[in-house]
């Protein structure tokens, strides 16, 4: 005798199909509202993690890397002896191509007054090697950081770079809030 | 036209287009765009250029309190009386501070890493007054902090990582200082009259260092011990009256570096031992050759040298320095009548011991300092080796407990070590291992570069702005 109230299997599995499909609507609606909101996002390097490996340089599906040195002037000494342009040792502290610390020149120096001198980093020459980063970061402020430059980048779903990443510095961030250095202003330097 | 002027008319055109061509290639230069990259392209005015102005040494004096004391600890110069960094003070120190750190006192000062010196009861800190823009000679109660007087003069220093950065030397009679553009200033430590002053740069042609000087007079037998460069190398004052009794030829022209000078005694025969910015040498300190240079190297000249020599005792000399310089390890014999100098060690940063600011210790047979941020994976790890072998990192405070370019000292068996934001490490003072007693944040501040002092049982010690002293006493 069958008891009263008692689902068959048919009800059963109607009901979960009906749950199902309405979670699976709700869960679309959700997620295309969450983008809806927050927008696009864009690859990204977190500099506390940056260990400037090199590796931007080589790996980026763009040539030259759409890696780039930016520089935080908030944060720059204006040192003379700028362990980021110069080579570690150098005797003469000149813009002598021998003591340039840069492969490619890209970063200028400029005398401001004593004892301060003023670095920019000429992004058309910049690989994102990172070795000015590295010096700069070794023996001075920090100043000089490693960003990718939206106006570069292709913004690739698996960014190439990200996939080669030894410290899991890459990741994708607003595109409202497109850069991650450190400083006072949050705002991208030339 | 006939078909062989046709073919006559090509070849001459086929010809012409080749020779163009030629001509373009080669009149093309690939490499048109290309700027070199030569000395001078970024304005640096010639030396000799820059306007020198008029500096009184000493010309202002000011007098607050009448003070007495009946402390007697000393404290008297650079890395202490001794020149090792480690307090001789009887009085037992805390193991730990607590939340609550007891602050004695506390004063403002102008942005910079100069330290104190300490003697019966009184505090001497060379400042810059950044209001007045003067060199401030101020001394200090240990006890209460009040200032009880002051010498200073008028010179004008830029902010550049900082402005004072020197440890003043001092006996019963004479208070000697050396401010950032190498003024060197010398005043009775009790009244804080003025002696005499000496401006190397105008006497000697001392080239001010990156960042001004950092070096720190030492006074031996009322004898003022100075590194000019330039001029001289090293020269000898005389306390009382302000005569050089003796210069150091300074023929290579090593210029003055961040380095204090360092006695050592070998065989016998004292000396001075200077790393300048050239190379490290050895001068007679005594003798009928008092003030000549008695053996040199310039197997270790970095462009910056901010570490002091660090000497073993056994003619062993360890020298290290910043911005990727590393470390080397010197041995200095006599052979007759000569002395020799051989490097045993010569290294990186990450492959051995190395400092880019604070000079190593010496302590129970062990050497103990904080590796520089290029020392790779134990960058800024506070570090012991066998000073036999300084490759040879015998153990690290670990990944957890890293420091910066901060000071340490060794007082009552514990090490001491401010990290820049002010945070002060409490370790046993152990040749076995790291072992952490306390960790205590004393200010909020940041560049807690300048050196510490402990004597009387009072930790005396600064970040870019401000002096502490704090009882560790333990009863």
């Amino acid at each position: 005798m069958e008891k009263k109230g008692k689902k068959d299997r048919r009800d059963f599995i109607n009901t979960c199909f009906r749950f199902a499909a309405g979670a699976s609507l709700v869960g679309v609606t959700g997620v295309l509202a969450h983008k809806t909101i927050s927008g696009n996002t864009l690859w990204q390097i977190d500099t506390t993690k940056c260990t400037q490996c090199g590796r931007c340089a080589t790996s980026c599906v763009v040539t030259p890397s759409a890696v780039k040195c930016i520089h935080v002037y908030d944060m720059c000494g204006y040192c003379d002896l700028c362990g980021g342009y110069l080579r570690p040792n150098v005797k003469n502290i000149t813009t002598g191509a021998e003591n340039q610390l840069c492969p490619t020149g890209a970063i200028k120096r400029k005398y401001i007054e004593d004892p301060f001198f003023e670095y920019e980093i000429i992004e058309d020459l910049c690989i994102g090697c990172g070795k000015c980063v590295k010096g700069c970061g070794a023996f001075g402020n920090g100043s000089l950081q490693l960003q990718v430059s939206h106006d570069i980048c292709v913004n690739c779903n698996q960014c190439a770079i990200a996939r080669d990443c030894p410290s899991d510095a890459f990741s994708r961030v607003p595109a409202d809030e497109p850069y991650k250095f450190s400083g006072f202003k949050k705002e991208k330097k030339g | 036209m006939s078909k062989k002027h046709t073919n006559i008319f090509l070849l001459t055109l086929a010809v012409v287009i080749a020779i163009s061509i030629f001509v373009s290639w080669l009149r093309y230069d690939p490499v048109q765009d290309f700027t070199t990259s030569v000395p001078g392209l970024d304005n640096r005015p010639k030396a000799g250029n820059e306007a020198v102005d008029e500096v009184n040494i000493g010309e202002n004096f000011k007098f607050y309190i009448e003070h007495t004391s009946n402390l007697t600890g000393k404290w008297t110069q650079f890395r202490g009386g001794e020149f090792d960094n480690i307090s001789k003070g009887k009085i037992k120190l805390v193991d730990k501070i607590g939340p609550k750190p007891k602050i004695m006192w506390q004063h403002d000062l102008g942005e910079g890493h100069a330290a104190p010196v300490v003697y019966n009861g009184k505090v001497y800190l060379l400042d810059y007054d950044e209001v007045k823009k003067a060199d401030a000679l101020r001394c200090f109660s240990l006890e209460s902090g009040e200032e009880i007087w002051k010498r200073s003069y008028k010179v004008h220093v830029k902010r550049n990582h900082g402005m004072s950065r020197t440890i003043p030397a001092i006996n019963d009679k004479y208070l000697v200082s050396m401010g950032p553009r190498c003024h060197v200033m010398c005043v009775n430590p009790e009244s804080g009259d003025f002696l005499w002053g000496l401006d190397l740069v105008k006497e000697y042609q001392s080239e001010i260092p990156f960042w001004y000087t950092g070096q720190c007079p030492t006074i031996d037998n009322n004898v003022a011990i100075i590194a000019p460069g330039g001029r001289a190398l090293l020269i000898g004052i005389d306390c009382e009256t302000g005569k050089v009794l003796w210069e150091t030829p300074n023929p290579n022209g090593w210029k003055m570096s961040h380095s204090s000078v360092m006695p050592m005694v070998l065989d016998g025969k004292r000396m001075w031992v200077y790393a300048a910015v050239g190379g490290i040498c050895g001068i007679s300190a005594e003798g009928n050759d008092l003030g000549q240079m008695l053996w040199k190297t310039k197997d270790f000249s970095p462009s910056v040298v901010a570490p002091s020599p660090l000497i073993f005792g056994d003619g062993k000399i360890f020298m290290t320095a910043g911005y990727g310089a590393g470390g080397a390890l010197f041995q200095v014999k006599k052979i007759g009548q000569n002395y020799q100098v051989e490097t045993l060690q010569k290294y990186k940063p990450k492959d051995g011991m190395a400092s880019e600011q604070q000079t190593p210790i010496i302590y129970n047979g062990r050497m103990f300092t904080i590796l520089p941020k290029d020392a790779g994976a134990m960058r800024n790890q506070f570090v012991c080796a066998d000073p036999d072998d300084c490759k040879k990192i015998l153990w690290t405070s670990g990944k957890t407990d890293r420091f910066g370019l901060g000071p340490y000292l060794i007082a009552d068996g514990k090490f001491f070590i401010l990290k820049d934001n002010g945070e002060l490490t409490i370790a046993r003072a152990s040749t076995e291992k790291f072992e952490l007693l306390d960790k205590v944040k004393l200010i909020d501040g940041h560049d807690a570069w300048g050196p510490m002092v402990i004597t009387d049982g009072r930790l005396l010690m600064r970040d870019s702005k401000h002096m502490l002293c704090i009882d560790l006493r333990a009863n």
